[in-house]
């Protein structure tokens, strides 16, 4: 019995023991026979390593085949991370590694950490390691396991900084739009357009990786190539900008604000006719930025666009680490100070007098002036708004609007009988106030200068093929309303729409803004007889592979185009039959040439002394002044817009130079040596390739002169308007 | 009822010079072999997982394999040296032996709260010693001494309650370490010896409850440490990758698991195995070897590791089952159970379905502690064999 019991325990015993086996030898089975295949699939990765074969980028080249944006191929060296988890392994490696790659071990510590390079993929290590170098490691990867040696590219800007606010920059792929690339199939480590032609051709820009899968043993090395798919290199771009002409306006605009640097804004006077006190006693213009766009106006090409305060694209493919990136390129609130911004496409501006133009065009479109052209105002330098009783005006309701002041009476200009034309060519005031109020209040307060404006571009985007488009403000009721509740302006400003601010609107004051690109682009409108373009810096896309028929110069007859960029541009038309469009243009012509009005005296035209001996293509233009913080002096910003009357050279500008001074004296020279470039009548310096950049200085950009900076300068007087 | 494959199948050698009674001639070679051939393939498996560390280090690659080579010769003498004195002898010292290993156990845990760290082994320079490793074989030793002094066919309360009270000392002072891995390996061989030392079922039944109260008690008050309870919550979790402070474990288990499926049913072949080369499973010499196995020699290997250690299975079982001395069957029943339990949990937690615990696979594991600890253990068994017509 009790042996019977014993044995019976035995056989429990072992049958438990045989449970616990077959439970093992079951799941064993079920791993190893059932789901290999599954666990193949993964482990192929582990077993076969896949190096991405990078694209080279597309070549960017100007209108007229200049390569200005290149590649040069680079070796990178790589690690695998997972070598590098455990920190001795990593002080190690990195100990083995740093003299071979010639890099001391802080600064691959600063890497392996460095958020710019995603912390699930390789490591980069160096980047343009010499073959040399390449070959060492690779011959010794037993001692450097987990390293990978890969080509890649990088992006060269032969010239520097110019162009660089078009072309734009590389860099690690943003936060933001991680998902968008991750989409299109781009690893997390690529580098993408961030700026630039760069960023809204990235797609076309990029090409198609390709890759090299190697069979690697189980210490990593490479024992055999399975399968290579080359990369297909990028599309490369035709620019319409001439780089010649790019570097001769960035000169130009550069050496015009050092000048206007140097110059002393008037005094703010009491009525008493004595300087304020509360001011200094000389105040510099502090021209700190500025912008230039020239258009083709028949294509709506960008022929030339800077931006100043500069930058050299070639920071963004230096590799200098966040610390030297930090001291070139200062975090700044101020708006004056900041470099990576386009002002061009980005900048928001008051336009001044240099918006009177297309207000003279809405006052004679829609029948606003009696007579037309003929119709005449008597400007006795104030305009007193007739629309507001004058109980409400005693009460401290605004509304009395005065001209300019003149230098030789110290009191608003007068100019007497002025028709539109006379009025464009003096820039009176009080005649466009007179429109600014009329047009509101005969036609019942509909918003009809806002709707004539608006046919050429102001208050919606250009479109243009650059990032970071402003797309500008028209003053009415839906705004104010808005920048009431945004708390920029007064609850009580915000209410409603008031004669006041059409009157500022009919002088390019106020809440209206605009970027010196829609400008441009509504100057070209009235350039080529009324067809607004949607401007393009690129021409064409051409397809990958562009050869060179000699050193940095692509043969772009023998590229073929993808896409047409500039002809595909869509373009409206605006009505501008010759009984509007004639006033304006002879008012903007006298601008350039004279004359003025006789009341009193003479005054002359705002640009008649800059251009009295100007012999360029004919050209039409406008001033502009834009009153700045507290109407101060010398916040006054200039500028200037214009175009070309002659057919066969179709081209408008416009500048705007910030806290420079009146539009004549500041923006239209700039305006003015353009001309004369492109009439040939002035040198332009041959574009050559930048020096290399000096990686050990913070200086964003080189200084950029005109060698000759002679058609910057005008006759003495100075008038506003 | 007797079984027609004796152990002990030799005829009496025609030469005859050597005695009937001499043990030497009882000595079960068949095991020793099996037992020989899992500690070859632990020193090749050892060279496999450590040896691309090693030189990415640029150490000597067959450091460790040498190490585990000396551990074998210490082994194979402390082996010797049981059979030699045998059983009875050991029995004899088996109090003091208890009392030394649960003294060292809790110095080792006042040491270990002192510090404030998980002290597992103490490190006497050149080795370290793993005293819960030591404690397997003495409380099995120790435990069967005791009921084969009381000498009763079944088991009155008191002696229950008394072998408890033995067993649940070191039991407790492992638990703390703490080292839940071997403190479950010991209670396994504490219900071998119970069970063949013929602990009535009602008493199970009481243990069984006991044991679950305690878990659960231990659980509450905290003595269960958050990264014991990860274990298990790892377990059931073997596919959750989002949380964090599951990662490490589950990323180790799936890493394991995935090498013995990647071997498929051939391997990949000796040191081919890409997922073997130290650098993506933690601790694989000691704690996974079992995935290298996988890896290396597929599921021909791995049935054939396990077959092994089936077979050896099967001698002490037969061994126990035919011991004439009720000493010798329950210390072959301890040694049984605690065999057993360890082997499913170690290849467990590396397919998956045991908690991950730093528990050695036996006579394969890296590490100088288990492997004299087991030769002993084995020892002890074939002493039973030498000296049953004693």
């Amino acid at each position: 019995m009790a042996v019977d019991k014993q044995q019976r325990r035995w056989s429990a015993l072992g049958g438990f023991a045989i449970a616990l086996l077959v439970v093992l030898l079951a799941r064993v089975w079920f791993l190893q026979a059932v789901t290999k295949e599954e666990t193949d699939r993964i482990i192929d990765r582990v077993q076969s390593r896949v190096v991405k074969l990078i694209p080279e980028r597309g070549r960017i080249f100007d209108v007229n085949g200049r390569v200005v944006a290149d590649n040069k191929r680079v070796l990178v060296a790589t690690i695998d991370r997972r070598i590098i988890d455990d920190p001795q392994d990593r002080l190690e490696m990195f100990q083995r590694l740093s003299g071979p790659l010639n890099t001391p071990i802080e600064r691959l510590y600063t890497r392996a950490d460095d958020k710019r390079y995603d912390q699930l993929t390789e490591m980069p290590l160096a980047f343009d390691i010499s073959e040399e170098q390449a070959a060492f490691l690779m011959e010794r990867i037993e001692d450097y396991p987990g390293v990978v040696i890969k080509e890649d590219w990088r992006r060269i800007y032969q010239y520097g900084a110019v162009g660089s606010h078009v072309l734009g920059f590389l860099g690690a792929i943003q936060p933001g739009s991680a998902e968008y690339y991750k989409s299109l199939g781009y690893d997390p480590n690529e580098r993408v357009g961030l700026y630039g032609v760069e960023l809204t051709y990235e797609v076309d820009l990029r090409g198609i990786p390709g890759y090299v899968r190697y069979e690697v043993d189980a210490v990593g090395r490479i024992k055999r190539v399975i399968e290579r798919v080359e990369a297909q290199a990028g599309r490369d771009l035709q620019l319409s900008i001439d780089f010649r002409l790019q570097q001769f306006a960035e000169q130009a605009l550069e050496s015009q604000l050092v000048v206007r640097q140097r110059n002393e804004a008037p005094q703010v006077m009491l009525p008493e006719g004595i300087p304020d006190p509360q001011y200094e006693e000389v105040n510099y213009y502090k021209a700190p930025a500025g912008s230039v766009v020239v258009m083709n106006h028949n294509t709506g090409e960008v022929v030339a666009m800077a931006s100043y305060p500069r930058f050299d694209s070639r920071w963004f493919t230096a590799n200098v680490d966040a610390e030297k990136f930090a001291e070139v390129f200062p975090l700044t609130d101020d708006p004056d100070r900041s470099i990576l911004v386009n002002r061009a496409v980005s900048g928001r501006y008051n336009l001044g007098s240099s918006f009177k133009p297309f207000v003279a065009y809405a006052a004679l479109n829609t029948g606003q002036l009696p007579g037309g052209a003929s119709y005449t105002f008597d400007d006795r330098g104030t305009y007193k708004l007739e629309s507001i009783p004058k109980d409400r005006c005693d009460q401290g309701v605004k509304c009395v609007f005065r001209n300019a002041v003149c230098r030789s009476t110290g009191a608003p200009c007068q100019y007497g009988e002025v028709d539109v034309e006379a009025a464009l060519a003096v820039s009176s005031d009080t005649f466009f106030y007179k429109i600014g109020e009329q047009i509101l209040t005969e036609r019942g307060y509909r918003a009809v200068l806002e709707e004539e404006v608006r046919r050429f571009g102001f208050g919606s985007p250009t479109n243009i093929d650059l990032p970071f488009e402003y797309a500008g403000t028209i003053p009415n009721a839906a705004y104010k309303k808005y920048l009431a509740s945004l708390g920029v302006i007064a609850e009580d400003a915000g209410r409603a729409y008031y004669v006041g601010d059409n009157v500022l609107f009919s002088i390019g004051q106020g809440l209206l803004s605009a970027s010196p690109l829609q400008v441009a682009n509504a100057y070209s409108a009235l350039g080529n007889n009324g067809t607004l373009h949607e401007p393009r810096v690129v021409r064409a896309v051409l397809t990958p592979g562009t050869r060179n028929k000699a050193a940095g110069l692509a043969d772009l007859q023998t590229a073929s185009v993808i896409t047409p960029v500039t002809e595909k541009a869509p373009s409206t038309i605006i009505p501008l039959p010759p009984e509007v469009r004639d006033p304006i243009v002879s008012g903007l012509r006298r601008v350039i040439t004279g004359p003025g009005v006789t009341f009193d005296y003479y005054h002359k035209t705002t640009g008649e002394n800059l251009f009295r001996n100007y012999s360029g293509i004919t050209i039409a233009g406008k001033t502009g002044t834009a009153q700045g913080f507290n109407n101060l002096p010398w916040n006054d910003s200039s500028a200037f817009g214009a175009f070309s009357l002659d057919a066969g050279s179709p081209y408008s500008a416009f500048a705007y130079l910030e806290k420079a001074g009146y539009g004549a004296t500041a923006a239209a020279p700039v305006v003015k040596c353009i001309f004369l470039a492109l009439s040939k009548q002035w040198r332009v310096d041959e574009l050559i390739p930048a020096d290399p950049l000096d990686t050990a200085s913070a200086i964003a950009a080189p200084t950029a002169r005109l060698r000759n900076p002679m058609c910057l300068v005008s006759a003495t007087a100075e008038s506003r308007g | 009822m007797s079984i027609a494959f004796r152990v002990r199948s030799r005829p009496s050698d025609p030469r005859g010079s050597a005695s009937v009674l001499d043990p030497w001639r009882n000595v079960d070679w068949m095991m020793l072999w099996a037992v020989g051939a899992l500690a070859v393939i632990g020193v090749f498996n050892i060279y496999a997982t450590t040896s691309p560390r090693l030189v990415l280090r640029g150490a000597d690659p067959f450091y460790f394999t040498q190490r585990q080579v000396l551990f074998v010769f210490a082994a194979v003498v402390a082996l010797g040296a049981v059979m030699f004195f045998g059983h009875d002898w050991l029995r004899s010292i088996a109090v003091w032996l208890y009392a030394a290993t649960t003294f060292s156990l809790f110095i080792l845990l006042l040491w270990g709260r002192a510090s404030s760290e998980t002290k597992l082994s103490f490190d006497l320079g050149v080795i370290a010693v793993q005293p819960a490793e030591v404690m397997k074989p003495v409380l099995v030793l120790v435990l069967a001494a005791w009921f084969a002094d009381a000498g009763m066919r079944t088991m009155p309360y008191d002696e229950f309650i008394r072998a408890l009270l033995i067993a649940g000392a070191p039991f407790l002072l492992i638990a703390l370490q703490p080292d839940l891995g071997s403190a479950m390996t010991i209670a396994a061989g504490v219900f071998g010896v119970l069970l063949i030392a013929g602990t009535q079922r009602r008493h199970f039944v009481f243990i069984t409850i006991l044991a679950t109260l305690s878990f659960m008690a231990s659980i509450w008050s905290g003595v269960v440490r958050d990264y014991q309870l990860e274990r298990f919550t790892a377990l059931w979790n073997q596919n959750n990758t989002s949380d964090r402070s599951l990662q490490n474990l589950v990323l180790q288990v799936r890493y394991a698991k995935r090498a013995v499926a990647a071997g498929g049913y051939f391997g990949k072949g000796y040191l081919q195995g890409e997922l073997t080369n130290g650098r993506f499973i933690p601790v694989q010499s000691t704690d996974f070897p079992f995935s290298a196995i996988g890896e290396q020699f597929g599921l021909v290997g791995a049935f054939i590791v396990v077959g092994l250690f089936s077979f050896i299975l099967l001698r002490v079982w037969i061994i126990g089952r035919n011991a004439n001395s009720p000493f010798g069957r329950f210390l072959a029943a301890g040694v049984f159970a605690t065999l057993a339990w360890q082997v499913f949990q170690n290849i467990g937690m590396t397919i998956g379905i045991t908690p991950v615990s730093g528990l050695p696979l036996p006579f394969v594991s890296y590490g100088g502690s288990h492997l004299v600890a087991w030769a002993v253990m084995i020892g002890l068994v074939q002493s039973v064999e030498m000296r049953r017509s004693a």
